[in-house]
């Protein structure tokens, strides 16, 4: 900290608010929070009739909270601590070491952009999850932001400053790792997030609909169009999984557009984003291991997802994707020279054997199978007809499927250093973790697992998921594998068995 | 310890059971739900505390945490002496009846906590200083 070149730090050694322009950012993100109430307030008014001043009364709460939310807040970068302070009734102090520094994100929305601002958010190692604890120095120029983030991860000492920092100020060490292309997006119908997107419009169309007393309105008797109601449904049927594909599309080119992923001595940086861009910057010596996802369906279009273990990014932050869903040999080139070696994701697996296989089978068929002989037995006692059946029958094969798949996908290795998992089918998960980024093991075994002779390794880490799981590996195995990867460590166990 | 813990848990049970019979107003035949429920309860009180006894143990040595707890599912976990971020001494009101004490041991890793629970209070004491110290003598930022 010493570090006379190290302006930007010198220069917010004062308290200090936020870029002025962000009096207009706050006011109207206040509006847009307070929009579902603004507009109840509108329909109960003009409901009730009259009154009309006091509706427009209610848009000038949330832009008087906004103007305040900029005069409260504060932040200082001095004696080796960035400081964060905000809040009018509730006063809110947040300080962190700067060699606590993990990553920063400098992200902007599409209305940062048209102000030329940006946020940067401070990932330290913590756990918490509430927002008021975020670090997020909301509006900064954006160069000054760019600037704020090269100088405290500078200062961590983790990287190598002098060689950081001669590759950031001539861009000669950099080299482009990824490169987005938009032919990628045919795999987003695959993922989930359409889905997800989909219920969310569709819940909150219905919320407002309910709230401006739409549904007392329709009358089930004008939906007679002169069509069966069969083909009713499938064009309904066939409208949704459109819509689903087409919205899952848009969502993963606004979020995933101009994705590039670049290495700099010192630090990977990953950019990406449509309307509004971000920018994470991850330590080489915070990044614990990878996790290469492979839900069926992406694997069945030969596709894969990557995202980074990385200490001090929980496993809901998507700042540490790796790589976006893209064809699968394209994703795991990206691990191998994230990993800088290939192994941990092309490497073949050791199998679990025959008893983990077993449990797969019992595991997902015995649920199955009790709800077909629940079916039988209400459909024998009430009478109903036996096509009913079906329904739980092609669960119960289905279950079969999954499992065998399950008992195809289980596996685990040890290879240059990276601990590797594997396990699931529909949500198929291959991560690989650096062995000394794992910080512990726990060996669960219920009784069943006992009986069977397995048990149940995790390794624990302090970033992504917080653990790797190795799942129904032979018991004496798994005492092997914590060995052979911490050998000081597991002495005592062995000694216990 | 866990024996009390157990017999309390049940009776809270069986008391919001009595109580939502005689709320809903049933008829007296549903209280043999309620003798089930009893039974069900002294069984557990009877078998689990002890078996939970038998399986639970803990070690430290020089360069590491060991435990091993649960019952049915019974859970081993190792901490490295390097990655331990804080060691935590409480006593529940229960605990504290008995003289005993629970330690938790924190690594960075929200999957990675060790507890050892039913410690003598004495014990536990010294148990927090040691661990303290050690962990104290490693360098690092323990991730």
């Amino acid at each position: 900290m010493s570090d006379a070149t190290a302006h930007e730090l010198v220069r917010d050694v004062e308290w200090q608010r936020l870029d002025p322009r962000m009096l207009l950012v706050h006011p109207v993100r206040e509006v847009g929070r307070f929009l579902p109430v603004l507009i109840g307030l509108f329909v109960a008014g003009s409901a009730s009739g009259g009154g009309g001043a006091w509706q427009y009364l209610g848009v000038l709460v949330p832009i008087t909270l906004g103007v305040f939310r900029y005069y409260t807040t504060r932040f200082r970068i001095a004696q080796g601590r960035v400081e964060l302070r905000r809040g009018l009734l509730n006063r809110h102090v947040l300080s962190t070491p700067l060699d606590r520094v993990r990553t920063v994100d400098v992200t902007s929305s599409l209305i940062h952009r048209l102000l030329g601002l940006a946020t940067v958010r401070i990932g330290t190692g913590t756990a918490s999850t509430d927002s008021d604890e975020r670090l997020d120095l909301d509006g900064l120029p954006a160069d000054r932001a760019r600037g704020l983030r090269a100088e405290l991860l500078h200062v961590a000492p983790a990287a190598d400053a002098a060689e950081a920092a001669e590759g950031a100020v001539d861009g000669t060490g950099e080299r482009v790792v990824l490169r987005f292309d938009p032919g990628w997006a045919r795999f987003a119908p695959l993922t989930s997030s359409g889905a997800v997107i989909a219920a969310g419009l569709f819940g909150g169309g219905a919320q407002l609909l309910n709230e401006l007393g739409a549904f007392p309105h329709l009358d089930t008797r004008d939906w007679s169009l002169g069509i069966p109601v069969w083909v009713g449904v499938l064009i309904a049927a066939g409208g949704l999984v459109v819509g689903v594909a087409v919205l899952s599309v848009t969502g993963y080119l606004l979020t995933n557009w101009d994705f590039r992923l670049s290495h700099t001595p010192g630090s990977w940086h990953l950019s990406r984003g449509l309307l509004t861009t971000r920018e994470t910057s991850i330590d080489d010596e915070r990044l614990a291991g990878v996790s290469l996802g492979e839900p069926l369906s992406l694997r069945w279009a030969g596709a894969a997802r990557l995202s980074a273990i990385v200490t001090g990014l929980g496993s809901g932050a998507s700042s540490s994707v790796l790589a976006p869903p893209a064809p699968r040999d394209v994703v795991t080139g990206v691990a191998g020279r994230v990993l800088d070696t290939a192994s941990p994701t092309e490497a073949g697996l050791v199998g679990h054997g025959p008893a983990a296989a077993r449990r797969r089978y019992s595991r997902a068929v015995a649920p199955a199978l009790t709800v077909l002989v629940v079916a039988v037995a209400v459909v024998v006692a009430a009478g109903w007809s036996w096509w009913l059946l079906a329904v739980p029958a092609a669960l119960a094969i289905a279950a079969v499927a999954v499992a065998a798949d399950r008992v195809r996908s289980l596996g685990h290795a040890l290879t240059d250093g990276y601990v590797v998992a594997r396990s699931g089918s529909l949500n198929r998960r291959r991560e690989a973790l650096e062995v000394n980024h794992v910080i512990g093991w726990t060996f669960r075994s219920t009784w069943f697992q006992r009986r069977a002779g397995l048990t149940t390794l995790v390794a624990t880490t302090a970033g992504g998921r917080q653990s790797v799981t190795v799942l129904d590996v032979p018991e004496a195995r798994a005492v092997e594998l914590a060995r052979l990867a911490l050998p000081e460590l597991t002495g005592n166990f062995e000694r216990r068995d | 310890m866990w024996l009390v813990g157990c017999l309390a848990e049940g009776l809270v049970l069986i008391a919001i059971l009595v109580a939502v019979t005689l709320a809903w107003d049933w008829p007296s035949t549903r209280w043999w739900l309620v003798g089930a429920a009893a039974v069900l309860v002294l069984a557990y009180a009877a078998i689990v505390p002890r078996w939970r006894y038998l399986v639970h143990r803990w070690e430290v040595s020089d360069t590491a945490v060991y435990t091993q707890t649960g019952w049915w599912a019974r859970e081993r976990r190792i901490a490295p002496m390097s990655r331990i971020q804080t060691v935590d001494y409480a006593e529940g009101a229960l605990s504290r009846l008995f003289g005993l004490a629970t330690v938790t041991v924190t690594t960075a890793s929200a999957a990675g906590a060790l507890r050892i629970e039913g410690l003598d209070r004495a014990l536990a004491q010294q148990l927090v200083d040691d661990l303290t110290l050690k962990a104290d003598a490693v360098e690092g930022d323990a991730t």
